[in-house]
């Protein structure tokens, strides 16, 4: 008896110590120094303005690390929106001895190869916006599907359940654009009084969009909203006038233009013109890097980083149109300490931290 | 019948203009009202673009010996970014307008450099400098773009009696195209080369010189493309030019032009363009998914080419 006693007192002590332990090792004092660390940036296109924005943001969250000797160096390479070449630019970074690769993935699953390969060598992969499918890599997720659903629930509410809508769609062929179109379909499908009266392929291109939805506005009934995945509105608003319709409820995204857009409506519709923006945005760079340089410091980081999206009320507007320069698109930018806050709030299953207010894009 | 044959066989342009007629013959059901009016502006309006940059690769074709602009994307983007920034500042419109003709100038120049002194096949030749017209659009813009000066993006939207200004002035350049291949000694020259360019040569034909100045016309073609097209949305970006490096061959060759060279349609380049304008548009009236309406798109080039035969020798 007394023997059993002392040995489940000595348990109990030791499961104590290593549980004082584990706590500790969240605590950031316990986390390794990284100011001799390098992380690479592998992106799978440069040739649009999100892509062009968000190596921006890398570059100056990077910048920001090293002169505060959080890590040594970093690089950014880019392929041609071509799977081959991205793999064989991993296998490069690889053998430079990087401690972590970031990347946007050109396919989901045929870098795959090169990834494992990284992984092998004690390279801490983080995947964000174009994801990969390999099971070692940390991936900084955006839930497209409920992308689709926040405009979506806005129309409703809006139109108080009853009304046509037209869909103006992304990139076909894109998981993002499958996503999107899912989360929508699914709030609408609840809604019986809302009527899809057409559907149409936007690109996230607002002259393709423009095209696309006067094309097919001659055959359309009255249109109470439009629903689009950003970087469209533009384009469907320059179609609806062209028309000679009255201008219908358009969801937005975050390009600066749009929010010009909305800011215009506003001034010239009597009573204000009601929309929501939200959108994915470039600053994920900033919060992949973060993730990278956290993990390489030891910190326990779940496989999938769940993040919000950008969402900009009425009230923000005219904050985040100052600090938004004519073509880009509205980002923040996310600290250090804001990740930390993400990573912390996962961990223990809490809301994650509000999305930090505009700062300057250069 | 057989003079029918004949008649359509040289005027094979007239099988993109009733292919266009048919679609919008089976639209009508699912128009309301003003629809066929509407569907028939809209369908202008956006031809108009494919026209603009499709009347140069016309003429590049029309030389034959596998010459053909690729660097038509790189070329819009470029024109696009810089005639915008141009014309917001002291130059105004027409600064922008000559900024835009002036990087048609060099890419043609660049272009014919590459074919005719280092001898790089057209096809390779003309992908490369895409490529380098791309990456100088996105330096230049770092992504990001100017908006058009007010009075360049009214000309680009403008319309007059419900056409827009564009398409008449287009129309106008078709009519002077059409004049030149057939009237004057360059004009001739393009088609004859296109024909042999040996005999060409040996006729005493200033083949070579004709063949930079075609690249020239199609660079400049090119560049005023991205210049309005990017005033008429508000803004430039810099996937513009994608969609026309197939669609502007699509135009010529749909619209009878051969692909062999030769033979040149401006008429045809019209019907193509509205033909395939049109065919997207039903395809989107009709709601198809986006998997069968790459199918339905090339079902019908595919069957309009079928039917459009050049002259048959």
């Amino acid at each position: 008896m007394k023997q059993i006693k002392f040995a489940s007192a000595s348990a109990l002590a030791l499961l104590m110590a290593l549980g004082c332990h584990a706590a500790k090792a969240d605590d950031a004092s316990a986390l390794k120094d990284t100011s001799k660390s390098g992380i690479a940036l592998s992106n799978s296109y440069a040739g649009n303005t999100w892509r062009q924005q968000m190596l921006r943001v890398w570059q100056a969250a990077a910048q920001q690390a090293i002169d505060g000797h959080i890590i040594a160096k970093t690089k950014i390479v880019n392929a041609d929106a071509s799977a081959p070449q991205q793999a064989s630019q991993i296998e490069n970074l690889i053998l430079e001895g990087w401690n972590s690769i970031v990347l946007d993935a050109a396919s989901p699953t045929a870098l795959n190869g090169s990834i494992e390969d990284a992984c092998k060598q004690g390279i801490t992969v983080v995947v964000f916006d174009s994801l990969a499918t390999a099971p070692c890599a940390y991936k900084v997720a955006y839930d497209y599907v409920e992308a689709g659903r926040i405009p979506a629930r806005f129309i409703v509410q809006q139109l108080h359940g009853k009304g046509n809508v037209l869909v103006v769609r992304g990139m076909p062929g894109t998981q993002v654009d499958v996503d999107e179109f899912q989360g929508a379909q699914e709030v609408f499908k609840e809604n019986p009084g809302i009527k899809v009266v057409g559907t149409v392929n936007g690109q996230w291109t607002e002259s393709v969009a423009n095209k696309e939805v006067a094309g097919i506005l001659p055959s359309l009934p009255k249109v109470d909203a439009v629903i689009g995945q950003g970087g469209d509105s533009v384009g469907t608003y320059q179609a609806f006038k062209a028309a000679g319709r009255p201008i219908p409820l358009i969801t937005l995204g975050t390009r600066q233009e749009e929010l010009a857009l909305w800011e215009k409506l506003d001034k010239a519709t009597p009573g204000g013109y009601a929309t929501e923006a939200s959108s994915s945005v470039p600053g994920v760079s900033s919060i992949a890097f973060w993730v990278a340089q956290q993990i390489v410091a030891g910190r326990k980081v779940p496989n999938v980083v769940k993040v919000s999206l950008l969402q900009i009320s009425k009230a923000d507007l005219a904050t985040w149109l100052k600090v938004t320069p004519v073509g880009a698109v509205a980002s923040p930018v996310y600290s250090k300490e804001w990740t930390i806050d993400l990573l912390k709030s996962i961990a223990a299953n809490t809301a994650p931290p509000p999305s930090p207010g505009p700062t300057q894009n250069k | 019948m057989s003079s029918f044959r004949r008649w359509t066989a040289t005027h094979s342009w007239i099988w993109s203009f009733l292919g266009a007629g048919a679609l919008m013959i089976v639209m009508l059901p699912f128009l309301r009202g003003q629809g066929i009016e509407q569907v028939g502006q809209v369908a202008i309006q956006f031809a108009t673009f494919y026209v603009m940059v499709g009347l140069g690769q016309m003429l590049v074709i029309a030389l034959g010996s596998g010459n053909i602009d690729l660097s038509v994307p790189g070329t819009i983007t470029l024109a696009g970014f810089v005639g915008l920034s141009v014309s917001s500042g002291a130059t105004g419109t027409l600064g922008a307008c000559g900024a835009a003709v002036a990087i048609g100038i060099g890419a043609g120049i660049g272009n014919a450099v590459l074919i005719q002194v280092l001898q790089i096949p057209p096809m390779i030749a003309t992908l490369s400098s895409g490529f380098v017209l791309q990456s100088l659009a996105i330096a230049f813009s770092r992504g990001a773009s100017a908006v058009p000066s007010p009075l360049l993006q009214a000309i680009s939207v403008h319309r007059f009696a419900g056409v827009p200004d564009l398409a008449i002035i287009l129309i106008l350049a078709s009519l002077t195209v059409g004049l030149v291949l057939r009237q004057t000694r360059f004009g001739r020259t393009v088609l004859a080369s296109g024909q042999s360019i040996r005999a060409a040569r040996l006729t005493g034909l200033s083949v070579n010189s004709t063949i930079a100045i075609v690249y020239i016309l199609s660079g400049i073609f090119a560049a005023l493309t991205g210049l309005f097209l990017a005033a008429s949305v508000g803004g430039a970006s810099l996937d513009m030019g994608q969609e026309y490096l197939l669609f502007s061959i699509a135009v010529v060759v749909l619209g009878g032009t051969a692909i062999s060279g030769g033979e040149a349609s401006p008429t045809g380049v019209w019907g193509a363009a509205l033909l395939l304008v049109l065919s997207v548009t039903l395809l989107n009236i009709l709601g198809v998914g986006a998997g069968v309406r790459f199918l339905a798109t090339g079902i019908i080039i595919v069957g309009v080419l079928g039917v459009t035969k050049p002259r048959e020798d």
